[in-house]
């Protein structure tokens, strides 16, 4: 089976897509549970402003979850462009 | 095992291209439809102030879904979309639960339904922001921080509809997966009614709740 | 050196069952140790109720314990499987069960040792409530055992299953592709899911009057914390089941082993993190219980946004599967 050298850059292409998008994940996913545990602690604490602190919840998740965007982003890339 | 990934096709020719549907999973949606009619027609038929059971459990979703709604949006949105949520929740439940009948399938298992669903829930939240902010604030958004993050900020909406989709699809499609393989491990003895009971009932539940709270916090962070 | 297939496979049937039970040991080992370390704290606040809190304990580190026995278990039977028809594809098998119980077993272990430690601190608080703290701890940690058992019908299922004449080129790596998928992807699941049955424990010693709440919370929070495994599941099934036109490519081959390796480490983040918001929700219940509605839906919000990343992941893999 000979191997030539645009199949060795399509295999990496896969993997590294495999690789970008799966470690990717692990940052983002720890770090917005976080920020939902520390919202329901607040809530918690002082319920009266839960409209507040949901919208304050959403806003700093998807803030931590642009990371894993760009993840995706460069998963998508490795697939399809390269 | 043989089940996995059989899919009863219909595929109809159209100038030249062809539309495939799953006619499996149009019976079905068709099925829960008419359960959400006939128990709408019961819950509303011959109102009294004293209700009888089924109008009380009516009322109770009705009034649990209508809070839920008003907690997000306010008292004013939420008469607009307050029927939208009530009836996405009725649907996505007895479609997750519809799995529990024997011969019958979750509608939900299938990546069409739901991904339409979200479709449906993009298109209307974003509709609304536009209608609340004027088409302008509503652009100048997808600039924020900077210009150029501009398709970054696109790919990052989208991404919601992938999410809130694929969310519901893995959760029932593996749920049922896991219920074939262990009924077949088993011989179906003894584990599949908890199977059964924990990834149909309540996991269904669960999702469906999810799915419908998202969907009303999408439309409010386009809202304000 | 000439190897014949009988040996490839014996080698990967050795190889499969020592990182089952080697990978295996690690999260029950911790997960042990910290309940063993919150007994011993217990049993110097309260030393007059040592007895309870030992036995408390004992019946805590059987239950975290159970992760590493099913991983024993796949060991055995893969040191002492007989084969009847040695092929290539049946040694990639064999590795990837080793290799999906192996990975299962770490985050349940880890994961169902907080209920028992914390069920232990609790009953030196709260002496007359033990048995009901039993209950939860018991309840909490089978629930955060999930994820391994996913991986165990994995691992039994590339062993024990006849797959046919799947061409060997393409296949191989899809086998290892599941077995990394399952195995990954149930380490953040089985993690998070004990940080919720940890805070439920706490939770219930600290407002006994709580409970009934605080463990159906404790419930919700770690059916959704399942969620990433279900994907890992979901992933590692249609690369067993699907069937790949045979292709000596080396490229067709890495893309399957790619979206078992993107789903396994995809799932690990949003385990964890879907387990620490459960944990937050619980441990606030049992402080505010009047509002325990509230953190409920802000819980499945939270745990549903910081899910996106396991969904992406899950698209790639999905990609990688059937588009490319």
């Amino acid at each position: 089976m000979a191997i030539e050298g645009a199949e060795i850059v399509k295999a990496a292409a896969f993997i590294g897509a495999g690789l970008a998008m799966g470690l990717g994940a692990i940052g983002p996913g720890v770090g917005e549970g976080m920020v939902a545990a520390k919202a329901c602690e607040a809530i918690g604490r002082n319920p009266k402003e839960a409209g507040l602190l949901t919208r304050t919840m959403l806003v700093g998740q998807a803030v931590s979850e642009s990371t894993g965007i760009y993840s995706l982003v460069i998963a998508l890339l490795l697939l399809f462009v390269v | 095992m043989g089940e996995l990934g059989k899919l009863h096709q219909l595929i109809i020719p159209f100038f030249g291209h062809t539309i495939t549907l799953n006619l499996e999973v149009i019976v079905m949606t068709w099925i829960v439809f008419t359960m959400l009619i006939i128990l709408g027609l019961f819950a509303g038929r011959k109102k009294k102030i004293l209700p009888g059971p089924i109008q009380a459990f009516g009322e109770l979703i009705v009034s649990m879904l209508y809070g839920l709604t008003e907690d997000a949006l306010g008292k004013e949105r939420a008469k607009t979309y307050g029927p939208l949520v009530c009836a996405l929740f009725m649907f996505l439940l007895l479609s997750n639960w519809l799995g529990i009948i024997p011969h019958l399938e979750e509608p939900t298992k299938d990546l069409n339904t739901t991904l339409g669903l979200g479709i449906m829930g993009f298109v209307i939240a974003h509709y609304a922001g536009i209608k609340s902010k004027g088409f302008k604030a509503y652009i100048k958004e997808y600039f924020q921080p900077i210009f150029f993050m501009m398709p970054l900020n696109l790919i990052g909406e989208l991404a919601k509809i992938v999410s809130i989709s694929f969310r519901l699809f893995g959760n029932i499609m593996g749920g049922s997966i896991i219920i074939l393989v262990v009924s077949s491990l088993t011989y179906s003895v003894v584990l599949p009614p908890f199977l059964y009971a924990f990834f149909g009932l309540f996991v269904g539940t669960i999702q469906a709740f999810v799915f419908t709270m998202l969907t009303i916090v999408y439309i409010s962070v386009q809202v304000r | 050196m000439a190897v014949d297939v009988e040996t490839v496979v014996k080698i990967a049937a050795y190889a499969g069952g020592g990182m089952a039970m080697g990978f295996g040991a690690i999260g029950a080992a911790i997960g042990e140790g910290y309940t063993a370390a919150r007994a011993n704290l217990a049993i110097s606040r309260n030393p007059k109720i040592s007895g309870e809190i030992f036995k408390n304990m004992l019946v805590g580190q059987a239950v975290a314990e159970s992760a590493s026995i099913f991983a024993l278990v796949i060991a055995i039977l893969l040191l002492f499987l007989d084969v009847p028809v040695p092929s290539l594809l049946k040694a990639s098998a064999l590795l990837a069960a080793g290799i999906s119980m192996g990975f299962g077993a770490i985050g349940s272990g880890v994961g169902s040792g907080y209920p028992g430690g914390e069920a232990c601190f609790g009953i030196a608080k709260q002496p007359e409530i033990a048995s009901q703290l039993t209950t939860n701890m018991l309840i909490g940690s089978a629930v955060c055992q999930t994820p391994a058992i996913f991986s165990m019908v994995v691992a039994l299922m590339l062993m024990f299953i006849e797959f046919g004449n799947a061409p060997l080129y393409p296949t191989w790596a899809a086998y290892l592709g599941a077995g990394l998928s399952m195995g990954l992807a149930a380490i953040g699941s089985g993690y998070g899911g004990g940080l919720a049955a940890g805070a439920s424990c706490e939770g219930i010693s600290r407002h006994p009057k709580t409970a009934a709440s605080v463990t159906t919370i404790m419930l919700v929070g770690q059916a959704v914390s399942q969620t990433p495994s279900i994907f890992g599941l979901l992933i590692s099934f249609i690369l067993m089941f699907k069937s790949f036109p045979e292709s000596t490519s080396l490229s067709a081959a890495m893309a399957l082993l790619a979206a078992g390796i993107c789903m396994g480490f995809g799932g690990i983040g949003p385990g964890i993190g879907n387990g620490m918001a459960a944990e937050g929700a619980v441990r606030w219940v049992a402080r505010n219980v009047e509002h325990a509605g509230d953190l409920m839906r802000i819980m499945l919000v939270g745990q549903a946004v910081s899910q996106s990343t396991a969904i992406y992941a899950m698209v790639v893999s999905l990609v990688l599967i059937f588009v490319v």
